[in-house]
């Protein structure tokens, strides 16, 4: 996916954990790290804006566009 | 109405398939008994010396087509006892809350392959009878209506395909 969530720089910058960061958005840990390995299809408005209240950002300073090929969800049959 | 749990459409549904799985299985062990004893009767005819059967005498020579329409009638509750398990396994998934699995699709193309080979079985046997001298009153028909449960049930397993990819994608929407 071209699409990247700095998650990862975020939280070292604010010596945030994870958890911590799913304890104060509500998102759970485990969707929160699918999001930092880049492994999301989509992203929430919601998800989003809880992200940069807690991180105190922009959605544009989370988000970061690297040119490179689509993720395609493959079909299981 | 509600749509799963006791009281619902699923739970009705859930029931008849049971029921009708039970009946279906129970059958073929009796068809499966009655050929195995076919068989031996006509391995050794002696055994029928104190059993009467219509018309006298000509079990012994039927024995062969006797065994063989069992068999078919076996192979045709087989097929069906296929069909309900696989509705069955989707009837799980449904009562689970998440009948959009991938597995459900190969489910619903092996019923669409059933009802397809049992309707040709039909046919494989209208073909065999034919031949047969003293089967009269058979005459072959084409089933437009089983062709069409085909269709419907191969077009439903694209549907929940489709259903299965959507399920992933939202998985992954964060």
């Amino acid at each position: 996916m071209p699409i990247r969530i700095r998650l990862d720089a975020m939280l070292m910058q604010r010596r945030m954990s994870l958890v911590e960061l799913a304890d104060r958005t509500g998102v759970s840990a485990a969707n929160l790290a699918v999001l930092k390995q880049g492994e999301a299809r989509a992203l929430r408005f919601s998800t989003l804006s809880a992200l940069c209240r807690e991180l105190g950002c922009e959605p544009g300073d989370l988000l970061v566009y690297e040119p490179g090929p689509e993720t395609v969800i493959e079909d299981d049959l | 109405m509600r749509a799963l749990g006791p009281g619902s459409v699923s739970s009705f549904l859930k029931f008849v398939l049971d029921v009708a799985y039970l009946a279906l299985l129970v059958g073929l062990v009796g068809v499966i008994l009655l050929a195995l004893a076919a068989l031996l009767f006509s391995v050794n005819p002696s055994l029928l010396d104190n059993v009467r059967i219509e018309p006298a005498g000509q079990f012994p020579e039927r024995a062969p087509v006797v065994i063989a329409g069992l068999l078919a009638a076996g192979g045709y509750m087989a097929g069906v006892l296929v069909i309900i398990g696989a509705l069955r396994r989707i009837f799980v998934t449904l009562t689970a809350g998440d009948p959009f699995r991938p597995d459900n699709v190969g489910r619903l193309r092996l019923i669409g392959l059933m009802l397809a080979a049992l309707e040709l079985g039909r046919y494989v046997l209208w073909a065999i009878s034919a031949w047969l001298p003293w089967v009269r009153d058979v005459e072959p028909n084409f089933s437009l209506t089983a062709w069409f449960s085909v269709l419907v049930v191969f077009v439903l397993a694209e549907v929940f395909r489709e259903g299965a990819r959507l399920r992933r994608e939202a998985e992954l929407t964060i």
